[in-house]
């Protein structure tokens, strides 16, 4: 049939992963259960759902690197069932990966690039001509000669382009392949396979967890427990309130702007969606009509810090790697106050890490020094014999943290730490039994093994396996990281709870959204120096980001747009504050305008 | 972090012996592992000394990377030379106390085992894994074993493996670093303590380093699967290996080299 030489058909497909594991007597995990989708040639997809939705499985079947159990796939045209396309199919489909690492072959980089035409048996100099133009599309044609390992992440992503591209692809799959880059590089890299997609007419799908990035796209499938829970363009799923049953949530300016309707009694429709155009005039439409009810007021529900109270003190701390020349940190001087959140925040490569791993004498002290202050005195990182204290005192979660699991079950996973402080039987259960509930694991959760776990749950036994020791400081380097919606949710509910509960806390991340909602205070470092440090609504406003030049949270961009249209109708308009929850300024922004109306009558 | 780890890591630089094709090297180096372990004369070794300097100007190798090479090695040289100096009791005595005694003979014999030990390192480094990228040694081993296929050896797919793992010793490295210090977060100490202690605490990193070495493997198939590898049939190369003139002459020229430094070394006995 003609017409479906311009579809890719997944029809009623159904697939399990066949786990070998008699004795457990469970039945074969229903990865897909009945899905069908019809994406469009050309056309631009994302896919959504939870973490082990399914997602990710529909995305290898389309590229028939899983072969459906029942179903029938049909790729322009080409039915996957019959071995004589299989390969064709697969020739004209590609797949980038979430981890870089995970998927080069080759040293070098022109190397890799060539691995996948060399596997179709493209000759030269045609084969040369790929490459070359490959590595000129992505923009890493110099570096042709380098190590594959000498690239940074979004470098490596890019590269994976180039290995595509090379192989002359119709349709290109990204699985969450932005998830482990930065801000910068992640723009870098959407702006360069959109310009690809239109260059060279491919059928783009993207998986991913970045409900802005969702927005980018012509339409978005939502999958849920194996099977297609919401199909539509973006303004028609983020209208459902639904989302959060899938592990979902609206981008975060969507959900202002349900907050402000709400606040006003309006309601908001698919096409007021539809651009940031159509979302303000509909919001300001909302807020100029007569008889708003003023909301309440908006109150701080952190305890305030004592400014005072210092926990731990950076000095002069500066450190170079061996070999090499330029300084990982320099010259860090910060003070961290008892029972704050403190974001640190920056650049993949500004030298957060470093930082961090001096906090808990992980990295000895060369340059400067890192100061505890505890109940019992002062203990110096530079102090060889303090190690064991400092670590008891500053917790440290890396990233992934859930790579460093080992023991049979969670519960001596948890132990571990405790066992090496030498701490009795009893007085261990009680603990980690603490510390299990601070991060909200069962107790049949913490008889299992942690290799059985599901991947937030394997994040929060290995965070637990720090808080065991009841750390009075806790660094934590990106904890949400590859986390659905819901889950990054869930991780920052926790990480409230144990600063309520006293605990001080070092939030590293360069999620500027996430960062201005849950820290108390920020310091921006760049190229290893300290650029500012101050209160989130301090450090994002406008005039200051500029000076600083960093990106804006999302929701004070886009509020910023509503509230310039908003001075211009009431021009003595006063905003009380700068919040990054929605439903604060939501509430800031009603406020300011209900005060202004009465003032004009 | 990676700096320590110079086995098998191959050095970018535009030179003469990173040019050569990587089969000629291939079997220069099976040449000069024989012509090492051959000699045994003062003269003759340190002619091959000079060879290998040559080799190491051609093959642009700067100092530092050499020594970096070299150091991990050093204590496994010191250790083979303590143990021949002390139990070769041939030869005229030059020191004797209690159960320890040093000939003259030993102390050659020793000095010639750690200095082959270190030519043998030199050599592997210039010859193959610093001047030839991983993917280009396993070419060369393809081609050079291929007859092997007609007793069905499967060539293609052990050259193949062994690139990966050597594309893949940086990456684990890191990874062990990285698993190291979240253990020590936790209090893990693999630095003081009794051995037994040791050992056992490097199980907190060998089980998590296991897990994620699978979780890689696992991926990096699906990966190659889509960029539809399937085997050694049918594909091309970007790269083809090519015999020059130059390669010809320069394996010419160093088995020569080796031929001459064995003569000399047999005519001197």
């Amino acid at each position: 049939m003609p017409e479906n030489e311009n579809r890719i058909e997944i029809k009623n497909v159904s697939f399990s992963y066949d786990i070998d594991d008699e004795t457990s007597g469970k039945a074969p995990r229903l990865a897909l259960d009945g899905i069908s989708v019809t994406i469009e040639k050309g056309s631009y997809t994302a896919i959504l759902g939870s973490n082990g939705s399914g997602k990710s499985t529909l995305a290898k079947i389309i590229d028939i690197l899983e072969v459906p159990d029942s179903g029938k796939v049909v790729i322009f045209g080409k039915d996957a069932s019959d071995d004589d396309l299989f390969w064709q199919i697969r020739e004209h489909c590609c797949c980038v990966f979430q981890n870089p690492d995970n998927q080069i072959v080759g040293t070098m980089i022109e190397e890799d690039v060539a691995f996948g035409p060399e596997n179709l048996g493209i000759p030269n100099p045609e084969l040369r001509e790929r490459v070359d133009q490959a590595l000129k599309d992505v923009g890493l044609f110099e570096y042709r000669h380098k190590e594959t390992m000498a690239l940074s992440g979004g470098q490596k992503q890019k590269l994976a382009i180039a290995g595509a591209l090379a192989m002359k692809p119709d349709i290109l799959i990204l699985d969450e392949a932005t998830a482990m880059l930065d801000p910068s590089s992640r723009d870098d890299f959407l702006t360069l396979v959109e310009q690809m997609r239109v260059e060279k007419g491919l059928t783009l799908i993207t998986i991913t967890h970045d409900m802005t990035e969702a927005l980018r796209c012509d339409k978005i499938v939502i999958v849920h427990k194996g099977k297609v829970a919401l199909e539509g363009a973006p303004e028609e799923i983020f209208m459902s309130d639904d989302l959060w049953k899938y592990g979902l949530k609206r981008p975060v300016k969507f959900n202002f702007a349900f907050e402000i309707a709400k606040l006003t009694g309006s309601t908001l429709s698919k096409e007021d969606l539809k651009s940031n155009e159509t979302l303000i005039a509909s919001l300001v439409k909302m807020l100029t009509k007569p008889g708003l009810t003023m909301p309440e007021n908006v109150v701080a529900e952190k305890k305030p810090v004592d400014e005072s109270d210092i926990i731990m003190s950076v000095k002069g701390l500066s450190y170079t790697y061996g070999g090499g020349d330029t300084k990982a940190i320099d010259d860090i001087n910060l003070d961290i106050r008892r029972g704050e959140v403190l974001g640190i925040v920056g650049e993949s490569g500004c030298g957060k890490t470093t930082l961090i791993s001096h906090m808990n004498a992980i990295i000895r002290p060369v340059e400067g020094d890192v100061i505890i202050h505890t109940k019992d005195g002062d203990l110096s990182c530079k102090n060889k014999k303090d190690t064991m204290k400092i670590r008891q005192n500053v917790g440290l979660v890396f990233q992934y943290p859930e790579y460093q699991l080992f023991e049979e079950t969670v519960y001596k996973d948890i132990a571990y730490g405790l066992k090496k402080m030498n701490v009795s039987k009893e007085e261990q259960k009680t603990l980690i039994l603490d510390a299990a509930n601070k991060v909200g694991l069962t107790e049949r959760e913490l008889n299992s093994s942690p290799f059985e776990l599901s991947g937030g749950q394997k994040r929060r036994a290995a965070m637990a396996g720090v808080l065991v020791m009841r750390p009075g400081i806790l660094v934590l380097d990106e904890p949400a990281s590859g986390l659905d919606p819901k889950g990054r949710q869930e991780m920052f509910a926790i990480i409230k709870g144990l600063r309520d509960s006293g605990t001080t806390i070092i939030l590293v991340s360069h999620n500027m959204d996430e960062a201005a909602v849950n820290c108390d205070r920020i310091c921006l470092i760049d190229n290893g120096k300290i650029k500012a440090v101050g209160m989130p609504a301090e450090l994002f406003v406008k005039k200051r980001a500029d000076e600083l030049k960093v990106q804006l949270p999302r929701i004070t961009r886009f509020s910023a747009v509503l509230r310039t249209e908003l001075a211009e109708i009431y021009p003595d308009i006063e905003f009380k504050g700068n919040y990054f929850n929605p439903e604060k300024e939501a509430k800031v922004i009603v406020t300011a305008v209900c005060e202004a109306g009465d003032h004009n009558a | 972090m990676l700096d320590n780890v110079s086995l098998g890591r191959y050095y970018p630089a535009h030179s003469f012996l990173h040019d050569t094709d990587p089969r000629v090297k291939t079997i220069l180096y099976a040449v000069y592992l024989v012509a090492i372990f051959i000699i045994k004369e003062p003269v003759s070794i340190g002619v091959l000394a000079g060879i290998i300097i040559l080799q190491l100007i051609m093959a642009k190798i700067r100092p530092g990377i050499l020594w970096a090479t070299v150091k991990p090695i050093l204590p496994l040289a010191a250790f083979i030379f303590l143990i021949n100096i002390f139990t070769i009791k041939q030869g005229y005595v030059l020191f004797s106390w209690k159960i320890f005694t040093i000939t003259d003979y030993g102390l050659s014999r020793a000095a010639i085992m750690a200095i082959r030990l270190i030519f043998l390192i030199i050599s592997t480094s210039i010859l193959l894994t610093l001047t030839t990228t991983p993917l280009k040694m396993s070419d060369a081993l393809e081609k050079l074993f291929a007859p092997l296929q007609i007793i069905r050896v499967p060539v293609h797919e052990m050259a193949m493996m062994m690139s990966i793992a050597l594309r893949f010793i940086p990456t684990l490295a890191a990874e062990t670093q990285k698993i190291m210090k979240a253990q020590q977060s936790r209090g893990a100490d693999y630095d003081t303590g009794s051995f037994i202690n040791k050992v056992k605490g490097y199980i907190t990193v060998l089980i998590p380093l296991f897990v994620s070495s699978f979780r890689r493997a696992d991926e990096l198939a699906v990966a190659m699967d889509a960029r539809c590898y399937r085997g050694g049939k049918g594909r091309t190369k970007l790269n083809p290996l090519k015999i020059t003139l130059k390669d010809v002459l320069c394996g010419i020229l160093f088995t020569l080299l080796a031929v001459l430094v064995v003569v000399i070394d047999l005519s001197l006995r």
